[in-house]
């Protein structure tokens, strides 16, 4: 991939740290010196065992959290100038989503809010709709939609604005596992429609092995990039690529990168 | 959720089924309980300055009937004034100390405590205030009984949203009136409502209150407390259950209109009225 390497960053992370209740006795490191560069078009993956603190560098990039050192740069801006222009869309562990507005209101919602015109949010958040394939169900209210669906909507949601960055906080956490690699298929193909970096937080090996181009493991206490790990498994990836022995010698990999290498000792 | 379709109905039948099915143990209750009631007074004699038969009172209302209209009327005028006027209060208010966080603690707990004071033991000093024959004295009392209950929710509906909802506006970022408008409003409706529906109930007592201390001698109150004081029980029983009604009517008025504008809520439970 001669081409990505030589392209900017889009997001470049430089020396990160997070310190939660600094000088108290509550003293949390969630980040140390994060270094992290994503280009164009990556599709990462943020993956470690649960407080290392994946969230928090997702919150730090996405300027919902502020990072205690270190520097944070979307698109040659930072933080929070991009999150004003609206650079990033972002889904999260649970779809948050309106419950009084309908499936299609709610997917509106980030172009209402950036003032774009009502026929124009209109026919673009039918077309998002299109793109999960709920279309059917843009006139339905959430509590009528399953799990699995409305973190749909969610995701049509964050694309609605055509957000050069997606954010991604474990948006499949609370899917069963059948809808889980459905909504992983459907995610690639609207990663390769849509041309979006994307950075995705999640706990699930064969998840990040499947969905990634790259990903980034990390460990816990303090929080800090433990391995990059790229992932040269060709797209389109199909329920097929799950079966392929580069499949499970890449999941062996990753896992190795996680707790160090295999032995006969119980975990 | 078994099925999905939100197809409005396609037949009279089929529109019309379910609201028989909703009335019709409404009625039957009515019918068993009016029944047994008649039944009761006749089989053990009741003498009716104790309790009338339902037969009794149903001949003093339509005796009386251009009476208890004319006085409903004039009560319903301060019933609604009150309920108007306590919950447009009780909003402003909710949207003021919503704003200042710092204030809004201690004035809902000040809300609170005096929303368990008895409000309608007021009601002769605010005929002293406003005059005795005023529809602002009886309005008055029914406002201030509406208004603590419309202020403590729509207080609770404006703050309490959800972190996450929060989160996402921000990261949007949406303007602090955005958020508002598009968040903490909506959010708010249902809270409202169930105030409101309270309101109802609690307005038409505290203005009924009101007229028995004095009012315009036409008042559905004054008229309860006259006919009772004659003592003619049966007629001060048909405007008791007329102020029941009124009540019942203005509290599926309320959730009438709480249909109209939260669409997205489940049809359900609380819906007894319809
Ligand atoms: N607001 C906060 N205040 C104090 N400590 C926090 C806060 N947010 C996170 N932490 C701490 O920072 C560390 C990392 O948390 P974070 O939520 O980023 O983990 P995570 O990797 O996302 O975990 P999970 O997979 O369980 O979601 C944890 O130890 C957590 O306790
Ligand atoms: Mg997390």
């Amino acid at each position: 991939m001669t081409t990505t390497e030589i392209s900017a960053p889009i997001i470049a992370v430089d020396g990160v740290s997070k310190r939660f209740n600094a000088g108290t006795d509550k003293e949390v490191t969630a980040l140390e010196n994060i270094d992290l560069a994503i280009r164009p078009g990556e599709f990462i993956s943020l993956l470690g065992p649960s407080g290392c603190g994946k969230s928090t560098l997702l919150r730090c990039l996405a300027d919902l959290a502020e990072p205690t050192g270190g520097t944070v740069t979307l698109n040659g801006k930072t933080p929070r100038a991009a999150r004003q222009d609206r650079d990033y869309g972002m889904v999260f562990q649970q779809a948050g989503l309106f419950d009084w507005r309908s499936v299609r209101r709610n997917v509106e919602l980030p172009l209402q809010v950036a003032g774009v015109d009502r026929a124009t949010r209109r026919e673009k958040a039918e077309e998002m709709l299109e793109l999960v394939r709920l279309s059917e169900f843009a006139r339905h209210y959430p509590w009528q939609l399953s799990g699995g669906m409305q973190q749909r909507v969610a995701i049509a949601r964050a694309l609605s604005a055509d957000p050069s960055i997606l954010f991604m906080d474990e948006p499949l956490g609370a899917l069963d596992e059948m809808n889980r690699e459905r909504l992983q298929g459907e995610l690639l193909r609207i990663w390769s429609d849509t041309q979006t970096t994307v950075v995705f937080v999640t706990h699930s090996i064969s998840e990040a092995v499947f969905l990634s181009s790259r990903i980034v493991v990390m460990s816990a206490r303090p929080g800090r990039i433990a391995a990059s790990i790229d992932v040269d498994l060709p797209y389109p990836r199909t329920a097929k690529t799950r079966t392929l022995p580069e499949f499970f010698d890449k999941v062996t990999e990753v896992r190795q990168a996680l707790y160090g290498a295999p032995s006969d000792q119980a975990v | 959720m078994a099925t999905l379709t939100l197809a409005p109905g396609t037949g009279w039948t089929e529109r019309l089924l379910p609201a028989v099915r909703r009335a019709l143990p409404v009625a039957v209750t009515a019918v068993v309980i009016l029944g047994g009631w008649q039944l009761a007074v006749r089989a053990f004699d009741v003498p009716s300055f104790i309790v009338p038969a339902p037969t009794e009172i149903l001949a003093a209302f339509g005796h009386d009937f251009g009476t208890i209209m004319s006085a409903s009327r004039i009560t319903v005028q301060a019933v609604l004034l009150g309920l108007v006027g306590g919950s447009l209060l009780g909003i402003a208010v909710a949207l003021l100390i919503s704003r200042l966080p710092a204030a809004s603690a201690p004035v809902l707990t000040a809300a609170v405590v005096l929303n368990c004071a008895p409000i309608v033991a007021l009601a002769p000093i605010f005929n002293n205030w406003f005059g005795v024959t005023s529809i602002q004295s009886k309005a008055g009392v029914a406002a201030v009984m509406v208004f603590f209950p419309v202020l403590v929710n729509t207080t609770r509906g404006l703050l309490q949203v959800t972190p996450l909802h929060l989160e996402l506006m921000s990261s949007m970022a949406a303007r602090p009136r955005q958020v508002a408008v598009m968040l903490r409003f909506p959010n708010a409706l249902p809270y409202l409502f169930n105030a409101l529906k309270l309101g109802t109930t609690l307005s038409v007592i505290g203005v009924i209150v009101t007229e028995y201390f004095g009012g315009p001698s036409n008042a559905l109150g004054v008229y309860i407390a006259y006919q009772a004081a004659l003592p003619r029980f049966e007629y001060a029983w048909a405007g008791i259950l007329v102020a029941s009604a009124l009540g019942l009517l203005m509290f599926g008025l309320v959730g009438w209109i709480e249909r109209l504008l939260t669409p997205w809520q489940e049809p359900d439970h609380d819906d007894l009225m319809s």
